[in-house]
């Protein structure tokens, strides 16, 4: 499948084997698309469903509960019983101010690493360039210390100071981003006595709104998928995210598959409305950065 | 560009601060703590090499880090063979190729732990509908038990993270195909070249600079497994599915053996360390550099 050159150079020849490439082509994509979407079918499926439709062979496929007196049972339990609202609330709330902090930081750095010239720039880029290989496993220790000797254990502290100050890749990013911009623009800008600020936030922040859309959304994500530091920071009910209420809930209820799906449903909702509302930029984010 | 001394380091610095904060003296940090035997709760005591002698001892440690290799050699060429050839796929202008790339894009926007737990089920030795394709549909005769057989664990946790992140693999190749130059292509196509051909001498060296950027991203991707595996298998059966990512955890704060915990850390940096530098070493050999030489 991988023996076809992307887009078909030449339109004129269109005979018989370009049909029949074509309808190879869908019936890959068509296969990949199945297997790339029966888990979120499967998932949405047994949130309708009763506890006894789980242990049937062959599995049932009938959402009973739709046709019953609460088709949303499972997810009502999961709102009254575990606070799971909270939850949600609580990784929205977490994911957005991170990310949202991150654009701040990672463009301020990210502007001055493409457009100035100051002694240690190279070394410092090197720095930040070097922890985006370094996993978060190998600092967490002395993270966890530091964040204890703070008193930010149990807080939403934790969950968002780090990842807002060091967004590695979105300076990254944006660095390729702003080093793209023509150079005459910022030159007319400054003999025209603009500040730096000025020139940041009118100039380069207005040219780079496709890559911050990708970096906000990739942010967002990434946030929201946080799970090694919610298990050591958080211990309050009251505090969990949600990937951290699914896994205490995991914990309890082994195989009660129903709530563990209405639940899953639940927490990856809000990533794919933030996702729907930024999909169109986000292609074009990575290919204006010219990272290549 | 003339700006004042002062202004780049006010442009930089909270991000500077962040990164001393909490990149920088943490790794320096940690270094110091794989010297001491450390449990929290008591002041560190220096014990020298005493926990790099006890890893290199411990038949676990070697199985972890074999499974921290195999599990890189699943998911590696797994998630950027798929990545690839769905970029291929969808970049061509065929009606309803935009759904389609969201389709694919899909399970990257959605939260890991609730993708592991869908797996799991989907994963389920009696009810799931896994092993009840297999054997009522394929006719084998007993599904494995998927995360509880020390074969399988961690071929079922490449398999979830291989599904969750192919469509990213697909959106950064997709971003490198269309930043190609269709000329070169267009032009060998009318020499007569098959599409074979193009694609092998053409497609694949241009792209080449991309996909070295995705081969350290999915190295690198492929130490952070934390997630999944704590919400999928937990490590088990026995150490079967640990990688060393998931063995900093547990030391560090199941067992509370700080020190080992460290050195662990460590054998993990130099680990990815060694391998991301390596892979530059060789990138002068297959990446293409597409810059005007000196005539």
């Amino acid at each position: 499948m991988t023996s076809r050159a992307p887009r078909s150079p030449s339109t004129a020849r269109k005979g018989g084997w370009a049909r029949l490439s074509t309808v190879v082509v869908y019936a890959f994509l068509a296969g990949f698309a199945v297997l790339t979407l029966f888990p979120f079918l499967w998932m949405v499926l047994t949130s309708f469903q009763t506890p006894g439709d789980t242990f049937r062979i062959p599995p049932s496929l009938t959402p009973s509960l739709l046709f019953s007196a609460h088709p949303f049972a499972n997810f009502a339990e999961l709102f009254q019983r575990f606070s799971f609202g909270r939850y949600l609330l609580n990784s929205v709330f977490v994911s957005t101010v991170a990310a949202a902090g991150q654009l701040v930081t990672c463009s301020l750095a990210g502007f001055a690493f493409a457009r100035m010239r100051f002694p240690g720039r190279g070394l410092l880029f090197g720095a930040l360039v070097f922890t985006m290989f370094v996993p978060t496993e190998v600092t967490i220790i002395p993270e966890f210390l530091l964040m204890a000797k703070l008193n930010w254990l149990d807080t939403y502290l934790p969950l968002i100071v780090p990842s807002l100050m060091v967004g590695a890749f979105g300076t990254f990013l944006l660095t390729e981003t702003f080093r793209s911009v023509p150079y005459g623009l910022e030159e007319a800008a400054t003999i025209d006595g603009a500040s730096p600020l000025r020139i940041y936030w009118h100039l380069f922040m207005p040219v780079a709104r496709p890559a911050l859309v990708s970096l906000f959304v990739i942010a967002f994500i990434d946030n929201w998928n946080e799970l090694l530091r919610a298990v050591l920071y958080i211990s309050s009910n009251d505090l969990k995210t949600a990937p951290l209420g699914l896994v205490s809930l995991q914990g309890q209820y082994q195989s009660e598959w129903t709530l563990l799906m209405a639940g899953s449903l639940l927490s990856i909702l809000p990533m794919i409305v933030v996702y729907l509302l930024a999909q169109k930029y986000i292609v074009q984010g990575f290919v204006t950065s010219g990272i290549k | 560009m003339r700006y004042r001394r002062i202004t780049p380091y006010l442009f930089i610095g909270p991000m500077i601060v962040g990164l001393l904060v909490f990149r920088l003296i943490p790794i320096v940090a940690s270094l110091a703590a794989s010297f001491t035997r450390w449990n929290v709760f008591t002041a560190p005591t220096w014990v020298g090499l005493a926990n790099y002698r006890a890893m290199l001892g411990s038949p676990d440690f070697w199985q972890i880090l074999r499974n921290t290799g195999v599990f890189a050699l699943l998911y590696v060429p797994g998630t950027m063979g798929l990545g690839l050839a769905l970029a291929l796929l969808v970049n061509r202008e065929l009606r309803g190729v935009t759904a389609l790339r969201g389709v694919f894009f899909m399970p990257y926007i959605t939260s890991v732990v609730a993708v592991a737990i869908v797996w799991r089920w989907i994963f389920a030795t009696q009810y799931g509908v896994l092993n009840y394709l297999l054997t009522r549909v394929f006719g084998m005769a007993q599904g494995p038990s998927w995360l509880g057989d020390a074969h399988y664990a961690l071929l079922a946790l490449a398999i979830v993270y291989v599904w969750q992140s192919s469509g990213f693999q697909m959106l950064l190749f997709l971003a490198g195909l269309q930043n190609l130059d269709l000329s070169l292509e267009e032009a060998a196509r009318c020499d007569g070249a098959t599409r074979w051909q193009v694609f092998r001498h053409i497609t694949l060296p241009l792209l080449s600079p991309m996909t070295f950027f995705i081969l350290i991203v999915s190295l690198i991707n492929s130490s952070k497994t934390f997630q999944v595996t704590y919400a999928l298998t937990g490590g088990g059966p026995q150490n079967a599915s640990t990688t060393l990512a998931y063995a900093i955890y547990q030391n560090a704060f199941v067992f509370f053996r700080m020190g080992y915990a460290s050195a662990l850390a460590y054998a993990l940096l130099v680990v990815v360390g060694a391998i991301t530098l390596a892979n530059f070493g060789l990138r002068r050999r297959w990446v293409y550099h597409d810059e005007p030489r000196a005539s």
